[in-house]
């Protein structure tokens, strides 16, 4: 019985955290399933969403939880725009040229952060950020089972979105062919934006439900641009299913190594599991379809 | 020329269609020269900008020998700044602990840049794109995450001090101005390798890889060895700016060297002076050090903002990068001249 409790307690823990992680991760692979985009940007905008909460807690004493509620459309907005201005730009362009401009993209962000916030970290305290629940002798924190619950709740409206709506069928579509879409009559165009709007803003409520757990820095955006890679290669550049599978693995399989193994090396448990896909499956878990990007 | 043919405008122009000195400058070896002499003109005119000399002139270096890979080859590579960290921590370590003459520490270094870039090579050159990109991403943060915690081995987080370096001739190895020839040596060096590879038989290879890795092997060329070339001598001169860099630094830690930011700076630096071109790298290094020091009151530990602000313009409207699109407009006029005589 010894063993079990903080075993439990690590899968739980992990599973809530590797929530978040798939929340970050079904972004970037709705963004590459559609417009064939790596995003190293996406970190970034986690970055974002952790900051937008701490400036609308601190300026305007609005609970984090709440600014979901204005962060999220705004984050469409803001993603569509970044699409319209930058990356339509180069839809056609041959090579590297998208992951160059996101990665550019990536570092305007985070040290625009930095000028505006500066580099020392910082935190959300909430009332009840403290609180725990006590569920079959395994502890866990109020703030990290509100997380789950959200992630649970906005990846459930996703998949609605995508799989119940007019929208969603022209965003499926325009994944699998972009030609057959366009002659049906979907405006392409406007659906790239709209999925780099909503990649954006999924990214930023993973960051917003992830302020109030840790210590916001400007640089923290490469850490999760790099998290997110591990989640979606895991699962499948492209899959949302798979996306969140691997979110939740990397999620119990971080907490695992740390607890088991050795903490230092946190980080690293993650890559190397990213290396090991990449290179015995070299498109992924379930990425037969793509060929080459 | 009377009877314009529709062969692809080559390096080697020919004579008649420009005057001497435009042709003695033409040649790479006297660009070389050029820049050694501006090199000293630096040393005798700004003694007061070492520092930012030797950063510049390393930056120029390490971001010379990734575009023999990133470039030339056309791999682009995240990871670069694990052969600076290896370059400065065999440096570090081999002076401390076996009282290893710094020379042959150099060598050891490359020797071991060399074996890791191989094995890199061999095991992630399958990947294509993007997804060559993200492993070379990750390769070197397992690499940054062993630095930190291998404290036998790095110091770990805390560091690792150079005291003591045995002295080539006489020389100081802690002196600013030495350091300085050394780092300017140093990159005419890595100019030099790629002169002496790209106009060579691996160059054009690297090249038709760049091109189209099918149609290079259609012709007989086996595109692993190829890129394994280029990265093992991208990967060795890499290291041995660092172990410049770590004489230079001669305090060591990991989080500098290993970060993702350096990888980034240096394939950045090279890409918007224009890859696969030889002066690309240094004029984009001279661009962006001078810019990140004119803007320093304002930007502070910011700067890599004037790379990302840079490099968003660069992909949208400059695509070759600033040298690349400037030999592509002198070879359009030669060609347009050519055609029309």
């Amino acid at each position: 019985m010894d063993g079990l409790t903080p075993f439990l307690q690590n899968l739980t823990g992990g599973l809530l955290i590797g929530g978040i992680y798939a929340l970050i991760g079904v972004g970037l692979s709705l963004i590459f399933g559609v417009m064939r985009v790596i995003n190293f940007a996406h970190g970034d905008f986690v970055a974002i969403g952790m900051y937008t909460a701490m400036v609308l807690f601190r300026q305007l004493g609005i609970d984090p939880y709440l600014a979901l509620v204005i962060a999220l459309p705004a984050g469409i907005i803001v993603g569509a725009l970044v699409q319209r201005v930058v990356l339509s730009r180069l839809v056609d362009s041959p090579g590297d040229s998208t992951l160059l401009a996101t990665l550019g993209l990536s570092l305007v962000i985070a040290n625009t952060l930095f000028l505006l916030f500066g580099a020392e970290p910082q935190s959300i305290f909430l009332p009840y950020a403290t609180s725990t629940v006590t569920l079959a002798g395994i502890r866990l924190p109020v703030t990290q089972l509100i997380a789950g619950a959200l992630t649970l709740v906005i990846i459930v409206g996703l998949w609605f979105l995508l799989n119940r709506t007019e929208l969603g069928r022209a965003v499926r579509a325009t994944a699998q062919n972009r030609l057959g879409a366009e002659l049906v009559g979907v405006n392409t165009r406007s659906v790239h934006a709209l999925v780099f709007g909503v990649g954006m803003a999924l990214a930023m409520a993973a960051g917003i439900v992830l302020a109030p757990l840790l210590f916001a820095i400007p640089t923290v955006g490469s850490s999760y641009t790099l998290k997110a890679f591990v989640v979606t290669v895991l699962g499948g550049l492209g899959s949302i299913p798979g996306a969140i599978g691997g979110g939740l693995l990397l999620g119990v399989v971080e907490f695992m190594g740390a607890s088991y193994l050795s903490s230092g090396y946190r980080d690293a448990y993650g890559l190397f599991a990213f290396l090991i896909i990449l290179l015995l499956r070299p498109e992924g878990l379930f990425g037969r379809s793509v060929k080459r990007v | 020329m009377t009877t314009p043919t529709a062969r692809t405008p080559a390096p080697s122009e020919p004579p008649g269609t420009r005057g001497p000195a435009a042709t003695v400058f033409a040649s790479p070896w006297s660009r070389l020269v050029v820049i050694a002499l501006l090199g000293t003109a630096w040393f005798v005119f700004l003694p007061n900008y070492m520092s930012l000399g030797i950063a510049l002139l390393l930056l120029a270096g390490w971001s010379t020998a990734w575009d023999l890979l990133g470039g030339w080859t056309g791999q682009t590579s995240l990871g670069h700044a694990a052969f600076v960290g290896l370059g400065a921590y065999t440096i570090g370590t081999t002076a401390n602990e076996f009282d290893l003459a710094p020379w042959w520490a150099a060598l050891l270094a490359m020797a071991l840049a060399a074996v890791l870039s191989f094995v890199w090579g061999k095991l992630t050159f399958r990947l294509r794109g993007s997804y060559f990109v993200l492993a070379s991403i990750a390769v070197a943060e397992i690499l940054r995450l062993v630095a930190i915690n291998e404290r036998g081995l790095t110091g770990g987080a805390v560091g690792l001090f150079i005291f003591d370096l045995k002295e080539p001739f006489g020389v100081d190895l802690f002196n600013r101005g030495n350091e300085f020839w050394i780092s300017l040596g140093y990159l005419l060096l890595v100019m030099s390798v790629t002169v002496l590879v790209t106009r060579g038989r691996l160059g054009y290879q690297m090249r038709a890889v760049r091109e189209d890795e099918a149609s290079a092997q259609a012709g007989g060329i086996n595109p692993e060895s190829v890129k394994l070339w280029a990265f093992v001598l991208s990967g060795a001169l890499t290291a041995l700016g660092g172990c410049i860099y770590g004489i230079f630094l001669s305090a060591l830690q990991p989080q500098p060297m290993f970060e993702l930011h350096l990888s980034v700076r240096i394939a950045l630096v090279a890409i918007i002076g224009g890859r696969g071109t030889l002066l690309g790298p240094l004029v984009g290094a001279g661009l962006l050090t001078l810019a990140a020091e004119l803007f320093r009151n304002v930007f502070a530990e910011a700067n890599l903002l004037i790379y990302g602000l840079l490099i968003v313009v660069v992909v949208l409207f400059v695509p070759r990068g600033l040298m690349g699109e400037l030999e592509r407009r002198q070879v359009r006029r030669r060609y347009a001249k050519s055609a029309g005589s």
